[in-house]
C-alpha cells in the first residue's frame, strides 16, 4: 500500500476481521489493530516524514499459536534510542505509539534488513481456539 | 462502521458541545485538532463528545491532550464525555485516564 493516511482505516478493518477469525479475545483484538495501525502510522510520520507516495508492505504469518505481523519499508531506520523514549505522562503531546504497541504485543522486534527496515509484531494467540481450517498463512 | 472522521458543534446550556463521529486516525486528527481549538476560543466550557468515536490513536489522544494544555491555559474548563471501550482501552493504555476530567454521558458533562 502506499504510505497514505487513508489505508490506515483498510488495515484496522483487516487486522481485526484477522484477529476474530484466530480467536483473540474483543480486548485482544483492539489491542492488535491499535498495535499495528500506530506501527503504520510511525513509518509515514518517522520513516518516510509524512511523505504520502512512497510504498509500506505489511504481511501476516498466523501459526498454531501465535499471529506475526511484519511490516516493511524503505525509510529511515527507527532509533532505538527514541523507541519507547518519551514518558508516559500528560506532558508530552507524541511519542506513545510505540508505548502502546509494546503494551498490545507479545514481542516487538526492530530489525534492518537490506531493502530497508522490518517490524516484527508477534500476538501469542489463545489455545485452541483458532477458528479456521486447513492453511494457517494469511499472507 | 463510520471510517471518516466527522466533528459538529452546538451550544448546551451554556457549554460548547463537539459531537466527534467515526474513527480518529492519523489521517484526520489534525483537522480534529483544529476545529477543537477553534471550538474552544469561543467558549469558557467545552465538552467533547466520543459516545460515537469507535477508534482513537495515540495522535488523536495527543489533540485531546493539546485542546487540554490549552483549555488549563487560558483557564477553561474541558470535559471528555461518552467514551467507549476502544477509546478507553487507548487512554488507559496511555495512563491519561487520571489526566481528563471524564463524565459518563452528556447530562453529567454539563452537570459538572
Amino acid at each position: 500500500m502506499s504510505s497514505d493516511p487513508r489505508f490506515l482505516s483498510i488495515v484496522r478493518a483487516t487486522v481485526g476481521q484477522i484477529g476474530m477469525v484466530y480467536g483473540l479475545t474483543e480486548d485482544s483484538c483492539q489491542g492488535v489493530t491499535l498495535a499495528i495501525d500506530e506501527a503504520v502510522a510511525n513509518v509515514i510520520r518517522h520513516a518516510y516524514r509524512n511523505r504520502h507516495d512512497r510504498e509500506v508492505e505489511l504481511n501476516c504469518q498466523a501459526d498454531t499459536d501465535h499471529l506475526e505481523f511484519t511490516l516493511f519499508d524503505s525509510g529511515e531506520p527507527a532509533d532505538p534510542a527514541r523507541i519507547c523514549a518519551q514518558p508516559l505522562d500528560e506532558a508530552s503531546l507524541s511519542g506513545r505509539g510505540t508505548h502502546l504497541i509494546k503494551a498490545t504485543m507479545d514481542e516487538v522486534h526492530y530489525e534492518k534488513v537490506p531493502t530497508g527496515n522490518q517490524l516484527r509484531l508477534i500476538k501469542h494467540l489463545p489455545a485452541a481456539k483458532v477458528s479456521v481450517d486447513g492453511g494457517s498463512s494469511a499472507r | 462502521m463510520e471510517k471518516q472522521m466527522r466533528a459538529s458543534t452546538r451550544i448546551e446550556q451554556g457549554t460548547t458541545v463537539v459531537d466527534v463521529v467515526g474513527q480518529i486516525d492519523l489521517g484526520n486528527s489534525p483537522a480534529l485538532r483544529k476545529t477543537l481549538l477553534e471550538s474552544l476560543k469561543g467558549t469558557d466550557r467545552l465538552a467533547i463528545n466520543l459516545i460515537a468515536v469507535q477508534y482513537i490513536d495515540s495522535s488523536g489522544i495527543a489533540s485531546l491532550l493539546e485542546v487540554l494544555k490549552e483549555a488549563r491555559q487560558s483557564k477553561k474548563r474541558l470535559v471528555l464525555f461518552g467514551l467507549t471501550g476502544a477509546v478507553g482501552q487507548v487512554l488507559q493504555l496511555t495512563r491519561l485516564t487520571g489526566v481528563f476530567e471524564i463524565r459518563e454521558n452528556e447530562e453529567q458533562a454539563l452537570a459538572a
